[in-house]
């Protein structure tokens, strides 16, 4: 029977939340197409991960070994050959992380098959693979299929399923051996680098007002920072408005940046990336402000403006006083 | 330091409208401004910083039409030294396979210790060709990479994870870095400094002169098979707020006291 594989991802002794989304899909894969599902975890000291995953998909792969102690797309695309040479998945899975754009492209050449990226639905359409990708900031869908081949690799956009429940039932464990390496490698990895503690911790805010590209000026941002002000709030952003160093990296929502879950966040002038809606998950109330009535955040907030910002931001302060 | 870099001109759909063609194959791009990929810009500017410290030349390529000149001579402007254009014809509809494919076969008519490219592309959004073209090179490649220190025969790097971790790695060279923004703060192109490249060649090389061969990249050749595009179906609408500035705002402060109870 055709498998799927998900392909977990750790970091620091810590499954990462993207893998239980991707167990979801495949059990979608297998309900509805009858795939067989399994977990690929490969690391060191990965036993205890192992003995996780085996209440969630009735097999898992384990491959154990010192060299795969930290991640590197080297050592892990040539453990992940092996698997694939072997196992012949029709599908694997992984999520879109730093993880995943580092590994899975890779991954395709080296086990010569194809890859989609950054997709937000994946399934079968009779014997191939289709699947949906949301493309141009969101506003249109794409849909794929792939030049035939034995296996397809796929990664998955963060939130795009629901991340899964443990099944009850005891799934097995395989222990793998690790496949000998073609030393030396060309890769080597040094250490973690964490985040400066910033001077602001936007997190512990229960209210925050956050600006994106749409303030479009560095002069600009001490007028939504006297709002803030006015409402009580803390100031936050989205990445470009960091990348510009109009404000510090501490105040950055998202993926990359911190993830909030104020009482309420106000949004001005922000398009909507997965990348920065991922960080404001579970926030009480949601209000976005944006002159594009298509922009993909207003299918995530609760309430939207369609109007330009600056004029928000007057009338607001005009209507708090000073 | 012979640095190659990959850009790509994309339109901007951020604050614009996105319409479908007639036929449902692409978007009408007529309407929209366009210009360098984000992530490129970026990558243009890492690579003449590493060029002005360590000295070596800089190149700018691209697969694209007649109309991403104008990309090409903006790079020129921000110190690039060369500019390739690859004529896209035969690329058409390409994926990410196609474009690494011939992306490799201009850096095989070089001799290039690095080859930079964008972490993703800001249209289709891919963030495939970086690592798959080192793929094909047989190079080592790091994705992400927000800070780059030259030494010798390596680089060191680091590369932005989540949450604002980051990871430090070593490697050699020959290599592919993918950049990602706000590694550098690029710097401004002026109107006079695109005119003084104005008269700058930059040669247009066909896929044969790459050393591919017909059919061996353009849609028929393609891996990932688009076969449809699609508004994306309505899905949880936010609750729209209308009226003036004046009454939104009110509103707005409402719904902060009695939803919020922060205000
Ligand atoms: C690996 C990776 C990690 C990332 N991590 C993060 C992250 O942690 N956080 C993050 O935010 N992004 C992150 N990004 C970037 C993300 O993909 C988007 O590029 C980014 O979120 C866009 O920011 P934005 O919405 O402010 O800008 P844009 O997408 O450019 O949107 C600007 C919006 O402002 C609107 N606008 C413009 N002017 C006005 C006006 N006067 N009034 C009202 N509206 C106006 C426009 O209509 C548009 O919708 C990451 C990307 C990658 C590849
Ligand atoms: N047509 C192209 N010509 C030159 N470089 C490209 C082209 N398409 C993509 N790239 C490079 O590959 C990066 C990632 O693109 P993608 O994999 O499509 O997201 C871009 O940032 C560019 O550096």
């Amino acid at each position: 029977m055709a498998k799927v594989f998900v392909i977990v991802e750790h970091r620091q002794g810590v499954m990462r939340d993207a893998t239980f989304e991707l167990i979801s899909l495949a059990r979608e894969l297998q309900s509805r197409s009858g795939l067989e599902p399994a977990a690929v975890v490969i690391g060191h000291g990965v036993r205890t991960f192992a003995d996780t995953l085996s209440k969630y998909l009735p097999r898992t792969i384990v491959v154990e070994s010192e060299t795969l102690a930290d991640f590197r797309y080297e050592t892990y695309a040539a453990v992940l050959k092996d698997i694939l040479e072997r196992e012949t998945p029709l599908v694997t899975l992984c999520p879109q992380s730093a993880f995943g754009m580092e590994l899975l492209p890779r991954l395709s050449v080296e086990s010569a098959r194809p890859c989609a990226t950054d997709c937000i639905k994946v399934e079968m359409e009779g014997a191939g693979l289709s699947v949906v990708r949301s493309i141009y900031n969101g506003k249109i869908h794409s849909r794929s299929t792939f030049a035939p081949s034995g296996g397809y690799l796929v990664t998955v956009r963060s939130g795009s399923y629901a991340p899964a429940a443990e099944a009850g039932s005891a799934g097995t464990i395989d222990d793998c051996p690790c496949p000998p390496f073609k030393a030396p490698f060309k890769t080597e990895f040094l250490g973690y680098r964490e985040a400066a503690a910033g001077a602001v911790d936007i997190s512990q805010s229960p209210f925050l007002v956050s600006i994106g590209r749409g303030i479009k000026d560095a002069e600009n941002v001490p007028k939504a920072q006297e709002l803030a002000d006015r409402l009580g709030a803390v100031l936050a952003c989205s990445r470009p408005v960091v990348d510009k160093k109009w404000l510090g990296k501490e105040r950055q929502v998202g993926t990359s940046g911190r993830t909030v879950k104020p009482k309420v966040y106000i949004a001005l002038g922000i398009s909507g990336a997965f990348q920065h809606l991922a960080g404001i998950k579970g926030s009480g109330v949601f209000i976005a402000v944006n002159r594009d009535a298509k922009a993909p955040i207003f299918s995530a907030a609760d309430y939207g403006v369609v109007e330009d910002m600056f004029k928000i931001i007057d009338a607001l302060k005009e209507q708090i006083g000073s | 330091m012979e640095i190659l870099v990959c850009v790509k001109k994309v339109p901007d759909t951020a604050d614009a409208e996105v319409v479908l063609k007639q036929d449902g194959t692409g978007i009408k791009e007529d309407d929209l401004a366009s210009g360098i990929n984000e992530w490129d810009n970026y990558a243009v500017e890492e690579a003449i910083r590493i060029k002005e410290t360590h000295g070596g030349t800089v190149t700018v390529a691209t697969i694209g039409s007649a109309d991403s000149e104008d990309v090409l001579r903006r790079c020129l402007a921000m110190g690039a030294d060369n500019a390739i254009m690859i004529d896209d014809a035969s690329f058409k509809g390409a994926d990410p396979y196609g474009i690494a494919r011939g992306l490799c076969g201009v850096a095989g008519k070089g001799s290039y210790d690095l080859v930079l490219a964008g972490a993703q592309a800001g249209d289709d959004g891919y963030a495939m060709v970086g690592p798959v073209l080192a793929g094909y090179l047989g190079w080592p490649h790091a994705t992400l990479v927000t800070s780059i220190l030259l030494e010798g025969k390596t680089v060191t790097v680091t590369r932005e994870l989540e949450g604002g971790l980051e990871e430090m790695l070593r490697i050699e060279l020959p290599a592919v870095l993918t950049i990602q923004t706000g590694i550098n703060e690029p710097r401004y192109v002026s109107i006079m400094g695109i005119r003084k490249v104005r008269a700058k060649e930059i040669p247009v090389l066909d896929p044969a002169a790459i050393g591919l061969a017909p059919g061996e990249i353009g849609a028929n050749a393609n891996r990932i098979k688009r076969t449809g595009l699609a508004v994306p179906p309505a899905g949880k609408e936010a609750e729209m707020i209308k009226g003036t500035p004046a009454e939104i705002a009110r509103k707005i402060l409402d719904i902060v006291k009695e939803r919020g109870g922060v205000a």
